[in-house]
């Protein structure tokens, strides 16, 4: 094997020449290399948009926090479990007696139980029906990072968890739809009959996309809700651990503990970081399918990178014919026409990168959106590799002409 | 063979032979002989001109001798070597170093400049990029064109640009030199001018010519005259 001549840069620069001798054609040619770069980065920046975004969402949660829940809610892979099997419809509802007896098997954290109802909320405006309506503790607010902000009121204290006062601490969502105009604090809403006060307005959570929306919720003291139900069910259990250290051991702690009550299916303990890798999961999946369905209008565009360089080389058939003609030999001719198909799609994944780029600034204003390194070197990548795969053919071509052929060729 | 009189070249050794070669042409169901079993010598610093009429297969055989070709049957040795045996690479590499060409419609890259053009041998050889430019210059000046470094062939005359293709066919030091009709696009003074040339390149730089012409004048000015006619020699002689 001998060195490659010419070099690379002298091919390059010859390359380049080339192309610039057909601006407009070479504009089209990389048209669907362009269309099909852009797509990508589009469809995976707002992919990778929305996995920053919900992520925030959860680290508000607080990465200390443990979820009981009644039903099996991940399959074994780290998934959410999509089988409508009994294990999810032979729903345990935990019991008071459970929080009592947890509370008193695990030491140093926070539980508070959780009730749910659907209701009809009246406002002096409005109704709305069918509201999620959570019953709580007076902890909830703080271990769910709920809290009002200044100025939005407060969460319901102790006193009025345990005399079942009629108070109610509302989602932005749910405020702003019983009171349009002006501010629903300290305003009156009718729940189920009960005549209740709006003590505090949580700021606008916005909602995960699939999970539910924390700003249509209403919080009142648990009681109310066990009241609403006709029984003292309870749906869930928010555990806090004092640093995120004890969060793993905690796990395992409670999930012993219902071990001993429940089947291994018929509830789950688990955290908000587990949670967030399934959605992660979720939404990997859909970005890479959406990516795949765009990556067509490259092979698309490469096939437009073929067609164009074999009519260049049958431009060129009699350059062929010399430079084979003076010396060169068949893959110096070769990669020649490779180069320049490689030049040709990148050039075109190029102008795509940017083209995506700035669209994805500007969905960015209305919906998260964000470029990633790695789909720009992708992009690149995959560009680079339709110039060789749809370059290889026109070029063996050119490299296999008889160089006496190729001379007489008019 | 009758060795011209003229000649202030002593011929050497053998550096190209023919040995009963055959070029058929196929189209269709009609084969055609374009040669008829064609054997020839060319010796080391021999100025031989091919002649004869149309169609004769001048062409034919100068393609076939500057390895662009290869014939049906037959065998030719350049150098002693059996040009049959070698792969396009190989062959490449020859006509890249051993070989000039230069062609009846001169054949430049449009759009390039005469020193790119004339230096366009070199990067397909191992001669170091630091000498090209140099190299390019040097060539154009041996065939007067200096002052016509940076003009692209629309913007040089029929002579001067054959005078580029034979710059270019010299770039590489070859041994031997063939051309194929080179002044038949040019007029009478143009193609005195190359046919100087030629002169100084086989007198002074001693290397072996083999020129096509159908115009006898200029055949007899070679120290040898190959008439070829029907694809087959028919003279060979002063
Ligand atoms: N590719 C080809 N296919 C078929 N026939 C061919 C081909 N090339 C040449 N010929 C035929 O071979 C014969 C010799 O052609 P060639 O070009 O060698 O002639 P020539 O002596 O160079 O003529 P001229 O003086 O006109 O250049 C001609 O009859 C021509 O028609
Ligand atoms: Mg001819």
């Amino acid at each position: 094997m001998f060195n490659l001549k010419p070099s690379i840069d002298v091919l390059v620069k010859s390359s380049i020449r080339s192309i610039l001798k057909n601006k407009s054609r070479t504009i089209l040619t990389s048209l669907g290399i362009i269309i099909g770069v852009t797509s990508v980065i589009l469809l995976t920046s707002i992919g990778n948009g929305l996995k920053v975004y919900i992520n925030q969402q959860f680290e508000s949660l607080g990465a200390n926090t443990i979820f009981v829940s009644p039903g099996k809610i991940f399959n074994d892979k780290g998934g959410f479990n999509s089988q409508s099997g009994a294990s999810r419809f032979i729903a345990t509802t935990f019991s008071l007696t459970d929080v009592a007896e947890l509370k008193r098997a695990i030491r140093g954290v926070t539980i508070v139980p959780v009730a749910a109802s659907a209701v009809d909320i009246k406002s002096s405006k409005t109704t709305k029906t069918n509201s999620s309506i959570v019953g709580t503790t007076y902890q909830y607010g703080a271990s769910a990072n709920y809290v009002p902000s200044n100025g939005n009121g407060r969460w319901f204290t102790k006193d009025e968890e345990d005399k079942k006062a009629d108070v109610v601490v509302l989602g932005n969502g749910i405020a702003n739809d019983l009171f349009p105009t002006g501010s629903a604090l300290g305003k009156r809403i009718i729940i189920k009959s009960k005549n209740m006060k709006v003590v505090g307005v949580i700021d606008k959570k916005g909602s995960s996309f699939g999970g539910p929306d924390v700003d249509q919720y209403a919080f009142v003291p648990i009681g109310i809700v066990f009241e609403f139900n006709g029984n003292q069910n309870v749906n869930q259990m928010l555990i806090k651990t004092s640093n995120k250290d004890l969060v793993a051991q905690t796990k395992i702690d409670v999930t012993k503990f219902f071990l001993k009550k429940f089947d291994k299916d018929a509830f789950t303990v688990f955290d908000s970081s587990q949670l967030l890798s399934s959605i992660n999961s979720i939404i990997s999946t859909l970005t890479i399918g959406l990516a795949g369905i765009a990556a067509i209008s490259l092979v698309v565009g490469g096939i437009g990178i073929m067609n164009i360089m074999l009519v260049t080389v049958s431009e060129r058939t009699k350059e062929i014919g010399l430079r084979k003609a003076i010396g060169a030999y068949p893959r110096a001719i070769l990669v020649q026409f490779l180069i320049e198909a490689i030049i040709l799609s990148c050039l075109g994944g190029g102008v795509g990168i940017i083209l995506g780029w700035l669209g994805s600034l500007a969905i960015n204003n209305f919906f998260p959106a964000q470029v990633t390194f790695s789909s720009v070197a992708i992009a690149f990548g995959v560009s680079a590799a339709v110039g060789i795969i749809f370059g290889v053919a026109p070029a063996s071509k050119a490299s296999k002409l008889s160089p006496i052929e190729a001379l007489r060729y008019e | 063979m009758i060795k011209s009189p003229s000649s202030k070249n002593k011929p050497g050794n053998v550096v190209l032979e023919l040995r009963q070669v055959v070029k058929t042409y196929t189209s269709g169901n009609t084969t055609f002989n374009a040669l008829n079993g064609v054997s020839l010598q060319i010796r080391e610093g021999e100025f031989v001109s091919i002649t004869g009429p149309s169609g004769s297969g001048k062409s034919t055989l100068m393609h076939i001798i500057g390895l662009l070709d290869t014939p049906t049957s037959g065998d030719v040795l350049l150098q002693d070597r059996n040009i049959s045996r070698l792969n396009e690479t190989q062959l490449a590499q020859i006509r890249n170093v051993t070989l000039g060409f230069v062609f009846q419609q001169f054949n430049l890259l449009a759009k390039t400049s005469a020193l790119e053009n004339v230096e366009l041998p070199l990067i397909y050889s191992d001669v170091p990029r630091s000498k090209h430019d140099s190299l390019g210059i040097e060539m154009l000046t041996k065939v007067g064109l200096q002052d016509k470094l940076r003009n692209t062939p629309a913007q040089l005359s029929g002579g001067q640009q054959q005078r580029v293709a034979i710059a270019r066919a010299l770039i590489n030091d070859p041994k031997i030199i063939l051309a194929d009709e080179p002044t038949g696009n040019l007029d009478s003074k143009s193609g005195k001018d190359v046919m100087e040339l030629f002169h100084h390149l086989n007198e002074v730089e001693k290397r072996t010519i083999v020129l096509v012409t159908h115009d006898m004048d200029l055949a007899r000015q070679a120290n040898r005259i190959i008439i070829i006619k029907d694809g087959q020699i028919n003279i060979e002689n002063v």
